[in-house]
């Protein structure tokens, strides 16, 4: 089943379209990474499944549910973490969970234990100063804490690690890979290898249109390949095989770049042929930064 | 209901760790005791002049103080404290858009008429709470001091104008939902009184404004009856509902 569902999203401000047709679906327990270059509409898309801003043209639904703007009746299936997140700074991080957990209608025994444990999960547990003074990655993580409060169906992260330093990132990062047991993840982010590291579904935003979507490998796949490298035991052949392959790249002495598949059979025969020794052959995996280069059209 | 009192409940907390509520009290005590105080000192004040006053000619004999003159302390310093709660309250909304802390809120599922019935009411209870905290300070000195028996309709004339205080709250609520910053809210509140002010100007409309109910003076001497304040009260509740059913109308369309 399907947790969430867009259907032909659109959104202009003013005389700006910033998107055009998004549609995408996101099957339940799946970490779904939202990919684009900064001002791709991220955010916006985030913010018009949340209910906060609205749209122009298509629907959204969560868990079934129709999201309306200005009513967040969708939103108890939701935890939500904004990019910058903000919270009363006149509380403690156990007072906030509590207060979160009272206005989204926890029952009151389960808040306590349940704020407890989430402040352990992220590191946060004794904490008796006020948020007021919390640096950057302690609200995020309390950001992650308040998301999780209510055991979300779907879990909305904004740029979760893009403020973060690497051991940060990891944390991050790390937490979300836990959560996809109890719930499903969707982040955005412009840090890919993020997204390699922990994804199981992608797509990608661009010009406000998703123009890449599935699984990692299907995404990889249905793009051509990047071609194939050989790497020569002997730097003195690799101009023998220059010769008969002008269009091949020399990366370094003895390594050769093809950037068509095609030649494959032909490169291996003359290899063959002319009994030139090779270290490796080998294929070339599209990275998602490649991918990413290619839709972006750069 | 749960979901209600959890938000109100936070919008006390705020006020009191903010320390606004602590200034407002203190504030409020003053004004309370100034009232009767400054009434008390007036004899006094003018007798210390007196010396000075005779050699450009003015002469100073019997000064009367009563209960009157600290009542119309009251009436001179309320506009002002009105207008210390309006600064310091006026951002209660627009502080939350610009910060971004209604977000989460939101996104926890709260429905937005709750957050602004929580604000709303907030401003209702304290602004009523430290007016009480003024006006029994004010009457109980008065009545230490003088006979409040030469005063009519204290309790009357007191409510009326509590009531046109909580009438420029409910514009600053309705200023609040569109409004980006409490800058704006400052600006339709004052623009909003400037306006019943003007309009006041028209001897046939003035008896139907909010602004009719601060002739609080002219009640307790006598010069007003009690039913000429009838239709601008109810006016001005009529205002007050409608004021606060357009907030929430505008308040469930902003973008957040």
């Amino acid at each position: 089943m399907d947790i969430l569902e867009l259907k032909h999203v659109q959104k202009r401000f003013g005389s700006l379209s910033v998107l055009e047709d998004v549609s995408f679906r996101v099957p339940e327990h799946t970490l779904f990474g939202f990919v684009g270059q900064n001002g791709a509409g991220k955010t916006t898309t985030m913010k018009m499944i949340l209910g906060l801003l609205q749209m122009d043209g298509g629907a959204v639904t969560v868990n079934g549910e129709p999201v309306r703007y200005g009513q967040t009746a969708a939103n108890r299936f939701v935890g939500y973490l904004p990019d910058v997140p903000e919270f009363y700074s006149f509380m403690t991080p156990d007072e906030y969970l509590r207060f979160c957990g009272e206005i989204s209608g926890m029952p009151a025994r389960a808040i306590a234990p349940r704020a407890g444990e989430l402040l352990t999960l992220v590191g946060l547990a004794g904490e008796k100063r006020r948020i007021r003074g919390f640096s950057r990655g302690m609200k995020q993580r309390l950001g992650i804490a308040q998301a999780l409060l209510n055991r979300p169906r779907l879990l909305i992260c904004d740029e979760p690690t893009s403020a973060l330093d690497p051991i940060g990132r990891k944390e991050i990062l790390d937490i979300l890979v836990n959560a996809k047991e109890q719930t499903t993840v969707v982040f955005s982010t412009h840090i890919l290898s993020d997204v390699e590291r922990i994804c199981d579904e992608i797509a990608f935003l661009h010009h406000g249109k998703i123009v890449l979507q599935g699984t990692l490998e299907e995404v990889k796949q249905h793009h051509h390949s990047a071609g194939f490298e050989v790497e020569l035991e002997y730097p003195r052949d690799a101009q023998r095989l220059l010769a008969a392959f002008p269009d091949a790249k020399q990366l370094t002495r003895s390594h050769l770049l093809f950037t068509q598949d095609e030649q494959a059979e032909a490169v291996m025969r003359l290899l063959l042929d002319s009994h030139i020794p090779i270290r490796r052959m080998e294929k070339r995996e599209p990275t998602l930064e490649s991918l990413f280069m290619e839709v972006a059209g750069q | 209901m749960k979901t209600f009192y959890a938000f109100f409940k936070k919008e006390q907390l705020e006020m009191l760790r903010t320390g606004r509520l602590l200034v407002l009290i203190i504030l409020f005590a003053l004004f309370g005791i100034m009232n009767p105080a400054i009434a008390k000192l007036t004899p006094w004040m003018l007798q210390s002049l007196s010396g000075s006053m005779a050699e450009s000619g003015i002469i100073i004999t019997n000064i009367a103080v009563n209960a009157l003159t600290s009542w119309t302390q009251f009436y001179k310093n309320l506009p002002i404290a009105l207008l210390i709660f309006v600064l310091m309250t006026s951002a209660i909304f627009t502080a939350e858009y610009q910060k971004g802390t209604l977000v989460l809120v939101l996104t926890k599922g709260l429905k937005r008429t709750k957050i602004l019935a929580a604000k709303a009411l907030t401003l209702l209870v304290v602004w009523t709470g430290l007016y009480y905290l003024c006006y029994f300070i004010t009457l109980g000195y008065t009545a230490f001091y003088w006979d409040n028996g030469i005063a009519q309709h204290v309790g009357l004339a007191a409510g009326l104008y509590l009531l046109f205080g909580i009438w420029v709250l409910s514009v600053m609520v309705l200023c609040s939902a569109p409004a980006s910053a409490n800058t704006g809210v400052l600006l339709g509140t004052g623009g909003a009184v400037l306006a019943v002010y003007l309009l006041g100007l028209l001897p046939n409309v003035a008896p139907y404004l909010p602004l009719y109910l601060t002739q609080s003076m002219s009640l307790l001497t006598g010069t007003l009856a009690p039913g000429a304040m009838a239709r601008a009260a109810g006016v001005t509740v009529g205002l007050i509902a409608a004021n606060t059913a357009a907030a929430v109308l505008l308040f469930q369309k902003r973008s957040l």
